[in-house]
């Protein structure tokens, strides 16, 4: 159904204008505003056809949830995929990889995208 | 070409035409303006109906985890979803927000009661975030039955002013409901949400003063309590719901409470909350002002105002701001950026409105679902 209304609203489309264009015949007569309304109508169908249905939506995947580990005692700090049960200053059982020592979870959260800044 | 109107034999068909179209738009150009209303409302119910049949499947879905049978879970939630509360009478203001209060305990009571038949083995945490994410789907019913209920009102009785501030509302509305329902992955995760800023920043800023879990004092009113620390000569009572678990508690009487207890010695009330930005602000903005920066019903934050107001207590708020999105969802990094700013701006107050030996009262208002003690 898809297609074919598309092919109908470019057969339609285009026959609206070559009547539109034969209505600016100056060899028709008095027929030419009629012709010309006819033409409009039929190309506004066609136009109809071409836009109609629905556009598919495009689904926004969610954002990742990401957790931020970092050590107690020095600067490492690690980013991964959020697991159930993190939650923000989680001591965790892992010992840090550069000076052994503890670690924490300090961060929970998502990276939204900035949305374009406005003029204002 | 020949388009006048008085040229050509078929020049009559153009003057029908334009008649008609004259006599058409007038007598029926508000019933076809009302039928575009109807679809366009009936475009954002289809929506609305969705978020809510999915938030409603997602509570299900978390509530069954723990254990009960999804056929009963669904059957309870259906009970639970046109739960109501009638707010008190206003006709006689005095006394309204003890009535409120008592009221808002008891609709609470309710819920943790109905929480706690349905998961008998989950623990407090999580049937502090399982309350939060049967809130939410209520939230999300209600907006579709309520929308629902003025579609078919006005559809009913033709009334054009009914429909068209349905119509015009309608934007507003779809986007609250999109905040709400991107967050019951939050909720039901017992994800961090931006509305935890407040008590994040006061536990980061206690343990910069060396407070452990160890030394946060329970249940001062319910669900709140406090780490004491010393800040450059002055106490600090740190104040905030208790986590991880989803609550806010009830921290304006835990204000006043505490400077009952300290008649006289308490010097300064700061309130750190996150607050709504207006369109065009930055999201992360650090703000401060005047007054008690609490977003609740209404007793809690007269608790801290009239307690501050009886002892003559300085009263002062830093905000952060989140649009609704974030304020629900997920904790924004930008959210999480600020938390350096919000509390280089306590130390400033702390240091320039107060004075060593004084106390001073840090309360973190906001949902404390994710975060730590």
């Amino acid at each position: 159904m898809g297609i074919i209304s598309k092919i109908l609203g470019v057969v339609l489309t285009a026959s609206g204008a070559l009547i539109l264009t034969h209505a600016m015949d100056p060899n028709v007569g008095s027929l030419s505003f009629v012709l010309f309304v006819v033409g409009l109508l039929v190309m506004s169908v066609g136009f109809g056809l071409l836009t109609a249905g629905k556009q598919k939506k495009e689904v926004k995947a969610s954002l990742p949830t990401v957790t931020e580990i970092r050590c107690n005692g020095c600067d490492f700090k690690e980013i991964r995929d959020y697991e159930k049960g993190d939650y923000i200053l989680k001591p965790l059982e892992m010992k840090c990889p550069k000076c052994s020592g503890k670690m924490t979870i300090e961060g929970v959260y998502v990276v939204r995208e900035e949305p374009d800044k406005d003029r204002f | 070409m020949q388009i006048g109107l008085d040229g050509g034999e078929y020049s009559w068909v153009l003057n029908l035409v334009f008649f008609a179209f004259i006599m058409i738009m007038s007598l029926y150009g508000q019933k076809i303006q009302m039928w575009q209303w109807l679809k366009q409302i009936e475009a954002g119910l289809i929506e609305l109906k969705r978020m809510a049949i999915e938030s409603r499947q997602s509570a299900i879905d978390t509530f069954k985890e723990h254990g009960t049978e999804e056929e009963e879970v669904a059957k309870e939630i259906d009970r639970w979803l046109d739960y109501f509360t009638i707010m008190p009478v206003d006709l006689d203001p005095a006394g309204i927000l003890k009535r409120l209060d008592h009221l808002l305990d008891q609709r609470r009571d309710r819920f943790q009661e109905f929480v706690t038949d349905l998961t008998p083995d989950a623990s407090n945490s999580e049937r502090m975030n399982l309350e939060n994410t049967l809130e939410v789907t209520q939230v999300l019913s209600l907006i579709f039955r309520i929308v629902r209920h003025f579609y078919l009102l006005g559809k009913k009785t033709g009334s054009t002013i009914m429909v068209m501030q349905v119509q015009m509302i309608m934007p507003e509305l779809l986007r609250l409901a999109k905040a709400y329902s991107d967050a019951m992955d939050a909720f039901s995760q017992g994800k961090p949400i931006g509305d935890g800023i407040g008590p994040l920043v006061v536990t980061k800023l206690a343990r910069e003063y060396d407070a452990t879990p160890e030394t946060y004092v329970h249940e001062v009113t319910k669900e709140v309590g406090y780490y004491p620390i010393e800040v450059e000569g002055r106490t600090v009572y740190a104040m905030r719901a208790t986590g991880p678990g989803g609550t806010v508690g009830k921290p304006g009487f835990a204000v006043k409470k505490i400077v009952e207890d300290n008649k006289g010695k308490i010097a300064r009330i700061i309130t750190v909350d996150a607050a709504l930005k207006l369109e065009g602000e930055e999201m992360g903005r650090v703000s401060e002002g005047t007054g008690a920066a609490i977003g609740d019903p209404g007793p809690e934050k007269h608790a801290i105002e009239q307690a501050a107001t009886d002892n003559q207590i300085g009263i002062e708020a830093i905000v952060v701001k989140e649009d609704e999105a974030a304020a629900v969802g997920v904790l924004d990094k930008r959210v999480l950026d600020s938390l350096p700013e919000v509390i280089d701006r306590i130390k400033i107050a702390i240091r320039k409105r107060t004075k060593p030996g004084d106390k001073i009262i840090l309360v973190g208002i906001g949902n404390t679902i994710g975060i730590g003690l």
